[in-house]
């Protein structure tokens, strides 16, 4: 039952994450963040198992700091999401892999250029322009393809997060209750009302 | 327990047996149809095999119902057989109350109704009926084995259907499928046995269903004309 | 349905007059949902060699990866480009390594040798390797684009002939299959220079009215 969800503009990546934490048939909170900053300019939405995600996202996150204090530099987003994409590819294989879904959404200082990869538990990795996990992706990627252009201003970017949230609240049976929205952009990462 | 159980390959459980009786089989084999504008094209392969054993390298599965229409099948060759048989009693007994032959149409809307009359004990049977019209022009029908059917300007099914029906595509199609700048005109007689001989010598090198004889049944104004091909025996 | 199904996604590879082609669709998914319509399959190995690996995504990226580590090392080691027939051997052999416990990709290699001799080899997810003169398949439309290639292949074309026969054979077998598509990605190999081409498939408007 979770979303996630990431839109790339000119110059940011848009991300949106459901804040339902559930467990069988119980909402056990609603104001759940399901993103971590991996560093300045790089964020990680997660899903899946509650046990799973939240360990490998610090666990991704943690060895991203333990690289920049051992070499003094910033990763990009593509070798962040290179080396988790590895990390969830080895754990499919180990006696118990990781059952997590991300989205790493991140702003290529290097480039000035804003990059979105889709990862799946399986350790698929696709470079995408938008992007979504979980059953909200069967409502909302359609009308992404019809909205969606390359060079859309963050304003152009949350007027169509609200209609995906829209279609979301009239078609899907679950009423996800509320949504964590977050830039990254040249500035860094910061979150957003929609 | 007794301890002389334990040597027992017979399950130590009293659950009753459960024999189950299949009444289907699979006998592979690939058919298909082609029309054209005043013609019609039905051709398939004469091998009838279930898993790695040939039951025969000449076991038709195409034949001609009227002067107008031929229809062929693939699947369970027992209950296409059947099906054929009960259809042509069906266009006898048309003949005799009607005194005039039944147009092809009527016989696919026939085969149809045959078909779904079994619908929850079907004929397992893919059935294709390739022929003309009143008006003379080329028809062709493909079914489901429940008889849902419709009109089509080609088509394969069986075994090798699946190899065959993108080169149909490719090649039947008028205009052929992605070639933009080609000439749209429809399908000449010679082209149709071409591409259906090359279908099938294809299909026949890759699919073990498909092989031994090909039998192509061209439909015009005046009759049903049979060749018979030779294809790969291994 | 197969793992190697889960992704969608297929690959062929043909031989002609000197020159070779490899081609794949673009299409990632979900079983029936598209993710992506830009997903690499295909990884150029040196200049005049290619490898298709279609099956499930995560091991098509793995592979790519750990074939380009093992190449650039025989690089390094050998100081000269590896030859075909040697790189479908190591292809083979790390598949192998995983008997039971493989990686689901079923590997294609196309390339021209040192003497501008073709070469294309298809392989099983467990490194069985085939050494096929005229063309091999793999992946989702396989039986289809069998069906196309035996049909439409013959022997020593020229490289734009090999192109096209491939283009064709490609797009209609897609074009039948609802896991492949989303357009395609054709590289032909040829003594001087390799030839990429992006094709659309199903996106063109058909005249079916005369049913």
């Amino acid at each position: 039952m979770e979303f996630l969800l990431g839109i790339t503009g000119k110059d940011f990546v848009l991300t949106v994450s459901d804040t339902a934490a559930i467990r069988s048939i119980v909402v056990f909170k609603n104001n759940d963040d399901k993103s971590l900053d991996l560093n300045k300019h790089v964020v990680m939405l997660y899903s899946g198992n509650p046990g799973d995600t939240t360990h490998f996202a610090e666990y991704i996150q943690r060895n991203v700091k333990l690289y920049e204090i051992k070499n003094g530099i910033e990763l990009t987003p593509k070798a962040t999401a290179t080396f988790t994409r590895r990390e969830l590819a080895t754990s499919l294989r180990s006696r118990k892999p990781y059952n997590v879904n991300l989205l790493i959404a991140g702003y290529d200082v290097t480039t000035s250029l804003p990059h979105l990869y889709w990862i799946d538990y399986l350790g698929t990795n696709a470079t995408l322009p938008y992007a979504a996990h979980g059953y909200g992706a069967y409502y909302t990627l359609s009308i992404l393809d019809k909205y969606h252009r390359p060079d859309i201003s963050l304003d152009e970017a949350k007027a169509i997060v609200k209609k995906c949230i829209e279609e979301l609240k009239t078609r899907f049976l679950f009423n996800l209750s509320g949504f964590k929205v977050k830039v990254t952009d040249k500035d860094g990462i910061r979150e957003i009302e929609i | 327990m007794n301890p002389v159980a334990l040597y027992n390959h017979e399950p130590l459980t009293s659950a009753a047996k459960q024999h189950q009786f299949d009444p289907y089989e699979m006998n592979g084999g690939t058919s298909l149809v082609i029309k054209g504008s005043d013609f019609c094209v039905v051709a398939s392969d004469t091998r009838q095999s279930v898993g790695f054993q040939i039951n025969s390298r000449y076991a038709p599965k195409t034949f001609k119902l009227t002067d107008n229409a031929v229809i062929t099948a693939s699947g369970f060759s027992a209950d296409s057989l059947a099906l054929f048989k009960k259809l042509s009693q069906n266009l006898e007994w048309y003949k005799h109350a009607h005194d005039k032959v039944m147009s092809t149409p009527a016989i696919a809307q026939m085969l149809s109704n045959t078909l779904y009359y079994k619908r929850f004990f079907p004929y397992y049977s893919f059935c294709l009926v390739g022929g003309i019209d009143e008006q003379g022009r080329g028809v062709a029908y493909s079914y489901d084995p429940m008889g849902s059917y419709g009109p089509e300007p080609y088509k394969s099914v069986g075994s090798a259907s699946t190899l065959i029906q993108p080169f149909l595509d490719n090649q039947a199609r008028v205009g052929h499928q992605n070639q933009q700048i080609v000439q749209q005109s429809e399908i000449s007689l010679e082209s149709a046995i071409s591409i259906t001989k090359d279908a099938f010598t294809s299909a026949s090198e890759r699919d073990i269903y498909t092989g031994d004889f090909l039998e192509i049944f061209v439909i015009k104004q005046g009759g049903v004309t049979v060749e018979r091909v030779d294809l790969r025996k291994d | 349905m197969s793992i190697t199904q889960y992704n969608g996604g297929t690959i062929l590879a043909m031989a002609g007059k000197n020159c070779v082609v490899i081609g794949s669709d673009k299409r990632l998914g979900v079983q029936n949902l598209t993710v992506s319509t830009e997903f690499q399959k295909i990884f150029p190995v040196t200049e005049k060699c290619y490898i298709g690996l279609p099956g499930l995504a995560s091991d098509v990226q793995t592979l790519s990866e750990l074939f380009r580590l093992k190449v650039n090392m025989y690089k390094l080691r050998e100081e000269r480009e590896i030859e075909p027939l040697t790189l479908a051997n190591m292809i083979s052999s790390t598949l192998y390594g995983r008997r039971f416990g493989p990686y689901f990709c079923e590997p294609i290699v196309a390339g021209l040798d040192k003497n501008n001799k073709p070469h294309i080899y298809g392989m099983d997810l467990i490194g069985c390797l085939n050494f096929p003169d005229d063309f091999t398949v793999a992946g989702c439309a396989e039986e289809a684009l069998f069906g196309m290639c035996e049909s439409l292949w013959e022997p020593d074309l020229e490289p734009d002939d090999l192109f096209e026969t491939a283009s064709q054979a490609l797009l209609s077998a897609a074009d039948r299959n609802s896991m492949v598509g989303w357009g395609a990605v054709i590289h032909t190999i040829t003594p001087d220079r390799v030839i990429t081409r992006t094709l659309k498939t199903r996106m063109v408007i058909y005249y079916i009215s005369y049913i």
